[in-house]
Protein backbone atom coordinates (compact mmCIF):
# COMPACT_ATOMS: atom_id res chain seq x y z
CA UNK A 1 0.00 0.00 0.00
CA UNK A 2 2.58 2.13 0.72
CA UNK A 3 5.00 1.48 -1.76
CA UNK A 4 2.30 2.41 -4.08
CA UNK A 5 1.42 5.73 -3.46
CA UNK A 6 4.72 6.46 -3.48
CA UNK A 7 4.92 5.46 -6.86
CA UNK A 8 1.75 7.55 -8.23
CA UNK A 9 3.19 10.69 -6.38
CA UNK A 10 6.82 10.42 -7.92
CA UNK A 11 5.13 10.73 -11.53
CA UNK A 12 3.12 13.85 -11.30
CA UNK A 13 5.90 15.63 -9.47
CA UNK A 14 8.58 15.70 -11.80
CA UNK A 15 6.41 16.68 -14.79
CA UNK A 16 5.38 19.17 -12.47
CA UNK A 17 8.71 20.16 -11.69
CA UNK A 18 9.69 20.81 -15.55
CA UNK A 19 7.00 22.58 -16.11
CA UNK A 20 7.61 24.92 -12.88
CA UNK A 21 11.31 25.50 -14.59
CA UNK A 22 9.95 26.21 -17.45
CA UNK A 23 7.90 28.62 -15.82
CA UNK A 24 10.62 30.21 -14.05
CA UNK A 25 12.92 30.44 -16.77
CA UNK A 26 10.30 32.53 -18.64
CA UNK A 27 9.91 35.09 -15.68
CA UNK A 28 13.07 35.74 -15.63
CA UNK A 29 13.72 36.14 -19.15
CA UNK A 30 10.70 38.46 -19.69
CA UNK A 31 11.60 40.12 -16.16
CA UNK A 32 14.62 41.47 -17.92
CA UNK A 33 12.55 43.71 -20.73
CA UNK A 34 10.79 45.40 -18.19
CA UNK A 35 12.81 48.80 -18.55
CA UNK A 36 11.14 51.70 -17.58
CA UNK A 37 10.75 54.48 -19.73
CA UNK A 38 10.92 58.44 -18.98
CA UNK A 39 8.76 60.50 -21.84
CA UNK A 40 10.27 63.64 -21.67
CA UNK A 41 7.72 66.16 -23.45
CA UNK A 42 8.41 69.20 -25.99
CA UNK A 43 7.11 71.76 -28.11
CA UNK A 44 7.55 71.62 -31.53
CA UNK A 45 7.65 75.19 -33.72
CA UNK A 46 4.47 75.84 -35.58
CA UNK A 47 5.41 76.51 -39.21
CA UNK A 48 4.49 80.42 -40.37
CA UNK A 49 4.13 81.47 -35.97
CA UNK A 50 6.16 84.54 -35.32
CA UNK A 51 9.44 84.25 -34.06
CA UNK A 52 9.88 84.38 -30.26
CA UNK A 53 12.79 86.05 -30.39
CA UNK A 54 11.58 89.60 -29.73
CA UNK A 55 12.79 91.39 -26.08
CA UNK A 56 11.95 88.49 -23.95
CA UNK A 57 13.90 88.05 -20.97
CA UNK A 58 12.50 84.83 -19.63
CA UNK A 59 14.18 83.10 -22.50
CA UNK A 60 16.54 80.51 -22.80
CA UNK A 61 18.39 79.26 -25.48
CA UNK A 62 20.52 75.99 -25.64
CA UNK A 63 22.15 74.59 -28.58
CA UNK A 64 23.29 71.41 -28.83
CA UNK A 65 25.76 69.86 -31.14
CA UNK A 66 27.73 66.96 -31.11
CA UNK A 67 28.91 66.12 -27.89
CA UNK A 68 28.99 70.17 -27.24
CA UNK A 69 26.51 72.25 -25.83
CA UNK A 70 26.17 76.32 -25.34
CA UNK A 71 23.92 78.10 -23.39
CA UNK A 72 22.73 81.68 -24.68
CA UNK A 73 26.39 81.70 -26.69
CA UNK A 74 28.63 80.29 -24.01
CA UNK A 75 29.87 76.48 -24.73
CA UNK A 76 29.56 74.31 -22.05
CA UNK A 77 30.23 71.25 -20.35
CA UNK A 78 26.90 68.81 -19.54
CA UNK A 79 28.17 69.17 -15.98
CA UNK A 80 29.01 72.69 -16.25
CA UNK A 81 25.46 73.39 -17.86
CA UNK A 82 23.60 71.11 -14.98
CA UNK A 83 25.00 73.52 -12.44
CA UNK A 84 23.75 76.15 -14.64
CA UNK A 85 20.54 75.30 -15.14
CA UNK A 86 20.03 74.51 -11.55
CA UNK A 87 19.91 78.49 -10.94
CA UNK A 88 17.15 78.59 -13.56
CA UNK A 89 14.55 76.93 -10.89
CA UNK A 90 11.49 78.65 -12.74
CA UNK A 91 8.70 76.30 -14.67
CA UNK A 92 7.10 79.04 -16.63
CA UNK A 93 10.81 79.79 -18.21
CA UNK A 94 10.59 78.65 -21.74
CA UNK A 95 13.96 76.86 -23.22
CA UNK A 96 14.81 76.85 -26.40
CA UNK A 97 16.28 73.95 -27.95
CA UNK A 98 18.84 74.34 -31.17
CA UNK A 99 19.49 71.22 -31.95
CA UNK A 100 22.64 70.41 -35.09
CA UNK A 101 21.08 67.85 -36.70
CA UNK A 102 24.31 66.34 -36.69
CA UNK A 103 23.61 65.63 -33.18
CA UNK A 104 22.80 62.77 -31.91
CA UNK A 105 19.54 61.71 -30.13
CA UNK A 106 21.46 60.72 -26.86
CA UNK A 107 22.69 64.61 -26.78
CA UNK A 108 19.21 66.00 -26.95
CA UNK A 109 17.55 63.44 -24.70
CA UNK A 110 20.88 64.10 -21.80
CA UNK A 111 19.93 67.84 -22.35
CA UNK A 112 16.25 67.91 -22.04
CA UNK A 113 16.92 65.16 -19.40
CA UNK A 114 18.87 68.23 -17.19
CA UNK A 115 16.08 70.78 -18.12
CA UNK A 116 13.60 68.29 -16.07
CA UNK A 117 15.92 67.66 -13.58
CA UNK A 118 16.40 71.73 -12.79
CA UNK A 119 12.42 71.91 -13.04
CA UNK A 120 12.09 73.54 -16.34
CA UNK A 121 8.55 72.40 -18.17
CA UNK A 122 8.74 74.65 -21.33
CA UNK A 123 11.22 72.88 -23.56
CA UNK A 124 10.83 73.50 -27.91
CA UNK A 125 12.81 72.52 -29.94
CA UNK A 126 14.53 73.67 -33.07
CA UNK A 127 16.83 72.34 -35.69
CA UNK A 128 19.69 74.61 -36.64
CA UNK A 129 20.95 73.89 -40.44
CA UNK B 1 -2.39 -3.36 -16.26
CA UNK B 2 -5.21 -1.39 -14.14
CA UNK B 3 -2.67 -0.09 -11.96
CA UNK B 4 -1.17 1.68 -14.39
CA UNK B 5 -3.67 3.46 -16.30
CA UNK B 6 -4.85 4.67 -12.65
CA UNK B 7 -1.07 6.29 -12.08
CA UNK B 8 -1.11 7.95 -15.37
CA UNK B 9 -4.44 9.79 -15.23
CA UNK B 10 -3.39 11.89 -12.64
CA UNK B 11 -0.69 14.31 -13.40
CA UNK B 12 -2.37 14.33 -17.73
CA UNK B 13 -4.65 16.25 -16.46
CA UNK B 14 -2.90 18.88 -14.26
CA UNK B 15 -0.69 19.61 -17.12
CA UNK B 16 -3.40 19.93 -19.31
CA UNK B 17 -4.30 22.87 -16.74
CA UNK B 18 -0.97 23.81 -17.06
CA UNK B 19 -0.18 23.71 -20.57
CA UNK B 20 -3.26 25.50 -21.42
CA UNK B 21 -2.40 28.49 -19.00
CA UNK B 22 1.09 28.60 -20.69
CA UNK B 23 -0.84 29.15 -23.97
CA UNK B 24 -3.11 31.55 -22.38
CA UNK B 25 0.24 33.56 -20.84
CA UNK B 26 2.48 33.13 -23.90
CA UNK B 27 -1.01 34.69 -26.60
CA UNK B 28 -1.44 37.90 -24.03
CA UNK B 29 2.13 38.73 -23.35
CA UNK B 30 2.66 38.80 -27.58
CA UNK B 31 0.09 40.80 -28.34
CA UNK B 32 0.97 43.57 -26.13
CA UNK B 33 4.72 43.42 -26.47
CA UNK B 34 4.11 43.57 -30.70
CA UNK B 35 2.28 46.95 -30.36
CA UNK B 36 4.69 48.28 -27.31
CA UNK B 37 8.40 47.20 -27.77
CA UNK B 38 11.09 47.61 -30.90
CA UNK B 39 13.71 45.46 -29.21
CA UNK B 40 16.17 46.84 -31.56
CA UNK B 41 16.39 50.14 -30.25
CA UNK B 42 18.67 51.32 -27.60
CA UNK B 43 16.98 54.28 -26.24
CA UNK B 44 19.23 57.11 -24.80
CA UNK B 45 19.75 57.26 -20.50
CA UNK B 46 18.44 59.80 -18.81
CA UNK B 47 18.71 60.05 -14.67
CA UNK B 48 17.00 62.69 -13.69
CA UNK B 49 13.80 62.39 -15.04
CA UNK B 50 11.09 60.30 -13.33
CA UNK B 51 9.62 57.19 -15.39
CA UNK B 52 6.28 56.84 -16.38
CA UNK B 53 3.96 54.92 -14.53
CA UNK B 54 0.71 55.52 -16.74
CA UNK B 55 0.57 55.86 -20.58
CA UNK B 56 -2.39 57.19 -22.53
CA UNK B 57 -3.95 54.35 -24.92
CA UNK B 58 -4.33 56.55 -27.77
CA UNK B 59 -0.54 57.19 -27.79
CA UNK B 60 1.20 56.75 -31.39
CA UNK B 61 4.55 55.37 -30.79
CA UNK B 62 7.42 56.15 -33.30
CA UNK B 63 10.09 54.29 -33.31
CA UNK B 64 13.15 55.38 -35.12
CA UNK B 65 16.12 53.02 -35.53
CA UNK B 66 20.24 54.04 -35.50
CA UNK B 67 20.05 53.94 -39.26
CA UNK B 68 16.71 56.20 -39.84
CA UNK B 69 14.47 53.63 -40.26
CA UNK B 70 11.02 54.62 -38.98
CA UNK B 71 8.28 52.09 -38.09
CA UNK B 72 5.25 52.07 -36.04
CA UNK B 73 4.08 48.63 -34.21
CA UNK B 74 7.09 46.73 -36.03
CA UNK B 75 5.36 48.11 -39.26
CA UNK B 76 7.95 49.78 -41.12
CA UNK B 77 6.87 53.15 -42.62
CA UNK B 78 8.12 55.87 -44.94
CA UNK B 79 7.67 59.87 -44.35
CA UNK B 80 4.73 60.00 -46.59
CA UNK B 81 2.81 57.21 -44.96
CA UNK B 82 3.93 58.49 -41.37
CA UNK B 83 2.26 61.80 -42.26
CA UNK B 84 -0.78 59.85 -43.36
CA UNK B 85 -1.02 57.79 -40.56
CA UNK B 86 -0.36 61.08 -38.15
CA UNK B 87 -2.97 62.78 -39.78
CA UNK B 88 -5.79 60.21 -39.88
CA UNK B 89 -5.06 60.11 -36.28
CA UNK B 90 -5.28 63.62 -35.53
CA UNK B 91 -8.58 63.52 -37.20
CA UNK B 92 -9.91 60.37 -35.22
CA UNK B 93 -8.53 61.81 -32.25
CA UNK B 94 -8.02 65.72 -31.94
CA UNK B 95 -4.85 67.54 -31.28
CA UNK B 96 -4.13 66.54 -28.13
CA UNK B 97 -3.22 62.89 -29.27
CA UNK B 98 0.22 61.89 -27.78
CA UNK B 99 3.12 61.32 -29.90
CA UNK B 100 5.98 59.20 -28.76
CA UNK B 101 9.56 59.29 -30.80
CA UNK B 102 11.75 56.08 -29.42
CA UNK B 103 14.91 57.10 -30.69
CA UNK B 104 17.68 55.54 -30.62
CA UNK B 105 20.48 57.03 -28.38
CA UNK B 106 22.70 57.03 -31.88
CA UNK B 107 20.26 58.24 -34.15
CA UNK B 108 21.35 61.22 -36.01
CA UNK B 109 19.33 64.38 -35.11
CA UNK B 110 18.16 64.70 -38.71
CA UNK B 111 16.06 61.39 -38.85
CA UNK B 112 14.55 62.54 -35.68
CA UNK B 113 13.97 66.38 -36.97
CA UNK B 114 12.14 64.89 -40.40
CA UNK B 115 9.89 62.95 -38.22
CA UNK B 116 8.96 66.17 -36.16
CA UNK B 117 8.69 68.26 -39.16
CA UNK B 118 5.84 65.53 -40.19
CA UNK B 119 3.66 65.73 -36.67
CA UNK B 120 4.35 69.18 -37.01
CA UNK B 121 3.26 69.77 -40.41
CA UNK B 122 0.06 68.11 -39.83
CA UNK B 123 -0.37 70.19 -36.53
CA UNK B 124 0.77 68.15 -33.77
CA UNK B 125 3.23 70.19 -31.68
CA UNK B 126 3.80 68.03 -28.87
CA UNK B 127 5.82 64.94 -29.07
CA UNK B 128 7.74 63.12 -26.09
CA UNK B 129 10.75 61.45 -26.65
CA UNK B 130 11.71 58.55 -25.10
CA UNK B 131 14.60 57.78 -22.67
CA UNK B 132 15.56 55.26 -20.47
CA UNK B 133 15.35 55.26 -16.72
CA UNK B 134 17.94 52.95 -14.68
CA UNK B 135 16.68 51.09 -12.17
Amino acid sequence: MKKKNEEAMSVPMSSMIDVVFLLLIYFIITQKDEISEAHLAVNLPAPGSSKPSDTKPQLLEIEVHENMYSLRGVALSLENLENTLAKFNDPDLTVIIKVSIQAKAKDLVSVLDLCQGAGLTKMNVVTLR
Amino acid sequence: MKRNEEELQTPITSMIDIVFQLIIYFIVTSSVDKDMVDETIKLAEATHSPAVETTDPRMVVINVNAQGKVNIALQPLNMKQLEQLLLAMKVQSGNSVPILIRCDGNTRFDYVDQVMQRAAKVGLYRVRIAAMVEG
